[in-house]
């Protein structure tokens, strides 16, 4: 394999993202964890950058390192903000039960990457990106994009009515 | 030319070339900072009856800012004891870092353009989401109630008005047919896209001063209430990269509103003969003086009418602007 400034690229991205990944899962604080999350996220923008789908990546940064990132943030101080959590001990067996997990999922990526094929890449995606994407949104994809947004809306009702459910009084002044 | 330099094969030459570019475009920024503070403070003198500064550096005060920030970098380095010390250090850094990559993006003329990006216009407003979580991770790692009451106002504030922001863009974006900034501009030529979405233009700019977090929605820092807000705790220069951010995103919001709306480097029919980058210029200082108009002019709004504002005003004129332009689009065939 030869270094391309493509292939460094994905090597410091995918670091960023594994190493944010790790941090998550190691740090103590949960804002911390948070932090290490946001920089998995943006990482990950990167790597659709190099994959010429730069819509995608813009609304990764958007959606997950922007609006998801701070709701958690919000969800986190508004309850406690100050615990930590402390190690639990497992057992000899429980470490070697999740080493064998950890083998069984590699094993299994291996397997289902090794051989996977997407076809040959159309040359053209990284033109007009956005047109592409919307054409294809609301001519092939047009039945599960609606569906979606109803999901969407079923949510938003949901939780709409889940804020107004315990303050009923106060809906009956109004 | 950064085209070119884009396409060329990657070496350490081309690395040397990119960063000297990007330092000097940092000293440029920096140099607008420096005297749109000044410029921030003379003006509001003048419109409030009083000189602004006038000692050092003439009778203009020119170099004040320039002492200002030399005390910034020479003040001692202070973290608070109880303080989240990583968090902490990371907040500024987080905060500033996004403001610099959006002006990358923002074309000046049609050749004096960092990166010529298909999405740019979604890329500065993802982009300008990240201070966002610097801004509400500074606040925490304060671990000081004023700075994470401001924290969170900035926070709630930023992310409601993003919303008008974005939907007031649509129309644009389907009169250009493009979210690129350079089409954007181009389609202007047959008329600026202020005469076009008069509707859009009000609502973005009322939304882009929310975004800025400046008067008269400068809850996040409201000075009477929360001593001073998110960076309460933040002294020398930690504070000064707070500060830094807030006006690179003075800048990039003012360059943005002129791209978007009063045609970028297009000049006035009959006066093609000045050069487009003298038209920016011209067009950028005219929004940065009207964002020091309203600094001096308005008083803070309430916490509550903040929010009902964002929601059920804008919102609601923005979603009945994308909908009039695509009818227009439609039927009209102006376009």
């Amino acid at each position: 394999m030869t270094i391309s400034g493509e292939f460094l690229a994905f090597i410091s991205l995918a670091l960023v993202a594994v190493i944010g990944g790790v941090l998550l899962l190691n740090l103590t604080k949960v804002v911390h964890m948070v932090v290490g999350l946001v920089f998995t996220f943006i990482a990950i923008a990167g790597i659709y950058i190099l994959l010429s789908a730069e819509f995608l990546a813009v609304v990764q940064i958007l959606i997950y390192s922007g609006a998801i990132t701070i709701i958690m943030l919000f969800g986190i101080m508004l309850t406690r903000h100050n615990d930590e959590e402390s190690d639990s001990k497992g057992g000899g067996w429980k470490k070697v039960l999740l080493f064998l997990g950890v083998l069984a999922f590699g094993a299994a990526f291996y397997i289902g990457i090794y051989n996977l094929d997407f076809g040959t890449e159309p040359a053209a995606l990284h033109e007009k990106n956005t047109e592409q994407l919307g054409v294809a949104l609301y001519s092939d994809f047009v039945i599960p994009f609606e569906l979606m947004s109803v999901l969407l809306l079923v949510a938003l009702v949901g939780a709409i009515v889940l804020s107004r459910n315990d303050g009923e009084k106060e809906g009956d002044k109004e | 030319m950064i085209q070119d330099l884009l396409h060329s094969s990657p070496g350490l030459s081309n690395f040397v070339i990119f960063f000297l570019l990007a330092t000097v475009f940092l000293f440029v920024i920096l140099g607008f900072v420096t005297y749109a503070i000044l410029a921030e403070r003379k003006v509001l003198g003048f419109m409030q009856g009083r000189y602004g500064p006038n000692q050092v550096g003439g009778r203009w005060g020119l170099l004040q800012t320039v002492a200002d920030v030399l005390k910034l970098l020479l003040k001692e380095d202070l973290i608070p004891k109880a303080a989240d010390r990583p968090l902490f250090i990371l907040a500024p850094v987080v905060a500033f870092a996004p403001a610099f990559m959006v002006v990358a993006a923002i074309p000046f003329t049609d050749r004096l353009q960092f990166a010529d990006i298909g999405v740019g216009l979604l890329y500065y407003i993802a982009v300008s989401g990240m201070t966002t979580v610097g801004i509400l991770v500074g606040a925490w790692a304060s671990n000081n109630k004023y700075s994470l009451l401001g924290g969170m106002r900035a926070a709630a504030q930023m992310i409601s008005y993003e919303i008008p922001l974005v939907m007031s863009v649509l129309g644009i974006a389907l009169l250009a047919g493009s979210i690129n900034l350079n089409e954007i501009v181009e389609a202007q030529e047959k008329g600026w896209f202020i005469l076009w979405q008069p509707i859009a233009f009000i609502v973005f700019f009322i939304a882009a001063v929310a975004e800025l977090n400046r008067v008269p929605f400068d809850l996040a820092e409201a000075e009477n209430e929360l001593v001073a807000g998110f960076h309460t705790e933040y002294s020398g220069f930690r504070w000064a990269m707070f500060m830094l951010a807030e006006y690179v995103y003075m800048f990039a919001m003012c360059a943005l509103i002129t791209v978007l709306f009063l045609g970028g480097w297009l000049p006035l029919p009959f006066l093609g003969f000045i050069p487009g980058a003298v038209w920016f210029a011209l067009k950028f200082s005219l929004v940065v003086f009207i964002l020091i108009w309203f600094r001096a002019t308005f008083p803070r709004i309430r916490a509550d009418q903040l929010m009902e504002f964002a929601w059920k005003v804008l919102l609601p004129v923005a979603l009945a602007n994308i909908f009039l332009t695509a009818l227009l689009k439609e039927f009209l065939n102006i376009f």
